[in-house]
């Protein structure tokens, strides 16, 4: 009568072994950490502080953040690796959510690429959660779709209500996308590339490619042209401290 | 009296520890075990639904939890507002004689609240079509200032704190977890059980019932002057059309072209669903039309044709007296009275009371 218990028994035992035996699949991994630092300028963006914007006006910001997403790295013989699909929303009120953590394969990077707003999937397929929870209030809910990037504050040269300015910029759809990708190359200067420290300015929503004067243009609430026109002026904002 | 041996003693203890065994496995089940599934029927002859219920399984503690949401006041600021305050039953969940419907702190909406049935064959929502799944709809009326003016946080705050529903999130979802998506899914389940097919028309398509003379000659009109966007079985074909609507000055309503921001959208709105149409007066996105007459009127006499006029009606559209009694007799005939009343769609604990509840100007 016993025999069989312990036969089972053993039998189990190497079963969990061999479970715990076999190996991990895929490549070695390792982690990175991004570190976003808000600029107006040369200077550091503190909410509810004054600046002077780079046509001159007068900026309190008030709220700055936006959404990254489908990040890959680009390896030294250029080759792109995707990485596992994760959203994150960068928000300068949460110092937390400026520190980004990715795990990336072991390999000498050569550059950083990502989504500067939420793929169109995501846009169509109901109510998503974390990050991507409507309660962000990064997501409109009268015509479906995400607020890629969202800057809000006050300024004297505004005409409108409390002289805001508030610009929410979104549209996934055809002429109206205003998702961007952004590529980062790195320095190459055989410094350790587990963190990297990434500038964000702000100036680039006011003048890149055209220019956003918030006297002319002090809101941005729909997806259309506006909104596409300050999307390709702020994909420009981001570059890598070179000295990190 | 026969005596129980040994043997036989012991084949009825295993017996019994089986049974008690399988007792115990069915009281487990039902409190840990996983929702039941409800399978959503198709009615003879409709499409396959647009609605992807891989993503959201219909289960009975899923549409359980929809419908105590759907009714619960608590999802607006002052917890006056629910769902069902404008979406009443008995006038197939529209906002009963009610041209525009009144939100938080004596607002009124913008427009006119429409009628909720077969939601799973819908692709878009809203007037203009601005919002892209049926999940993502409630979110709209919970937020919307004129509405019910809450915010996300705050509802999902309120629902965390009641115990009721922290057991029932877990039973339909296998987890105390309550968020937005939750939220929105549940919802959706209740409001996918609201398929209206029963009409006396749908029972002449069965071969059940015969429609009286004027129905059946207001049928043929219909298939002559109206089938075009107003398209069976679903009685819409879900389209954005401009039907010579001059805007509302105050409104300022531009309808599809708000979302699009297209020009050759400007004052285009969703084609209404006729099913239920004798229940859901007034008519017309803002509810400028109080009766069936006053929309044919519209459609013969005092359309305002314009550049992105719908083609089909550039012309108006030509209505005989006698035809649109004939025509008003075949609509009357897509009322589902069986619906209206489904003790299954009714507030939770009311379902059997025979009146309709009570007006909200009492």
């Amino acid at each position: 009568m016993k025999r069989p218990i312990i036969l089972m028994c053993m039998l189990t035992v190497f079963f969990a072994a061999g479970l715990l035996l076999i190996p991990q699949t895929g490549s070695s991994q390792k982690k990175l950490s991004l570190s976003f630092h808000h600029r107006v300028g040369n200077e550091t963006l503190v909410l509810d502080n004054s600046y002077t914007n780079i046509l001159g006006e007068n900026i309190v910001v008030r709220k700055f953040k936006y959404y990254l997403s489908n990040f890959s790295i680009t390896d030294q013989s250029g080759k792109n690796h995707l990485l596992p699909a994760d959203y994150f929303l960068v928000d300068e009120a949460d110092s937390a959510s400026k520190n980004i953590s990715l795990n990336v394969p072991t390999l000498e990077i050569k550059s950083i690429n990502f989504l500067l707003g939420v793929d169109s999937i995501r846009n169509v397929s109901g109510i998503q959660t974390g990050v991507l929870d409507p309660l962000q209030g990064m997501f409109w809910t009268w015509n479906s779709g995400y607020i890629m990037a969202k800057l809000e504050g006050t300024s004297d040269s505004s005409h409108i209500a409390g002289q805001a300015f508030t610009y929410h910029i979104g549209g996934f759809k055809g002429e109206t996308n205003t998702n961007r990708y952004i590529t980062l190359t790195l320095p190459q200067k055989n410094k350790p590339q587990n963190n990297i420290h990434i500038t964000a300015d702000i100036n680039h929503w006011f003048k890149s490619k055209s220019e956003i004067r918030i006297a002319q243009t002090p809101v941005c609430h729909t997806p259309g042209a506006l909104a596409v026109k300050i999307a390709n002026n702020y994909s420009t904002m981001f570059s890598v401290n070179a000295d990190h | 009296m026969p005596t129980i041996d040994m043997k036989e003693g012991k084949k009825i203890f295993i017996l019994l520890l089986i049974l008690a065994t399988g007792i115990s496995w069915m009281g487990i089940n039902n409190k840990y075990g996983k929702p039941k599934p409800v399978p959503f029927i198709v009615p003879k002859g409709w499409p396959q639904p647009v609605y992807d219920f891989s993503k959201n399984p219909l289960t009975e503690e899923g549409i359980a939890l929809g419908r105590k949401l759907f009714y619960d006041g608590r999802l607006s600021k002052d917890g006056n507002f629910s769902c069902g305050t404008c979406h009443q039953q008995f006038g197939a969940f529209d906002s009963y004689d009610h041209s525009l419907s009144h939100g938080y702190n004596n607002a009124l909406t913008t427009r006119n609240a429409p009628g909720l049935f077969n939601l799973a064959w819908q692709k878009e929502f809203m007037w203009d079509g601005g919002i892209n799944h049926l999940d993502l709809q409630p979110l709209a009326p919970i937020t919307n200032e004129n509405e019910m003016a809450e915010t996300l946080e705050n509802v999902i705050a309120k629902l965390k704190a009641d115990k009721e529903y922290r057991q029932m999130f877990k039973a339909a979802f296998g987890d105390e977890t309550i968020n937005t998506q939750r939220l929105g899914k549940a919802l959706s389940q209740f409001e996918l059980q609201l398929v209206s097919s029963n009409s006396k028309y749908d029972k002449v398509m069965r071969g059940e019932a015969g429609f009286i003379l004027p129905e059946q000659l207001g049928y043929d009109i219909f298939k002559k002057k109206c089938i075009s966007c107003h398209t069976e079985p679903f009685f819409t074909d879900f389209s954005y059309r401009n039907t010579g609507l001059p805007v509302d000055k105050v409104l300022r309503d531009l309808g599809r072209m708000k979302i699009t921001g297209k020009a050759e959208d400007s004052l285009k709105f969703k084609v209404p669903s006729l099913r239920n149409v004798g229940m859901t007066f007034p008519y017309g996105h803002d509810g400028r039309f109080f009766s069936l007459m006053s929309v044919f009127e519209h459609y013969r006499k005092n359309m305002v044709v314009g550049p992105v006029t719908d083609s089909l009606l550039r012309d108006k559209l030509a209505l005989s007296n006698f035809e649109i009694g004939q025509l008003t007799a075949f609509l009357h005939t897509l009322t589902d009275s069986a619906f209206l009343k489904d003790p299954r769609f009714v507030q939770p604990g009311y379902e059997n009371l025979s009146n309709p509840p009570a007006d909200i100007h009492q």
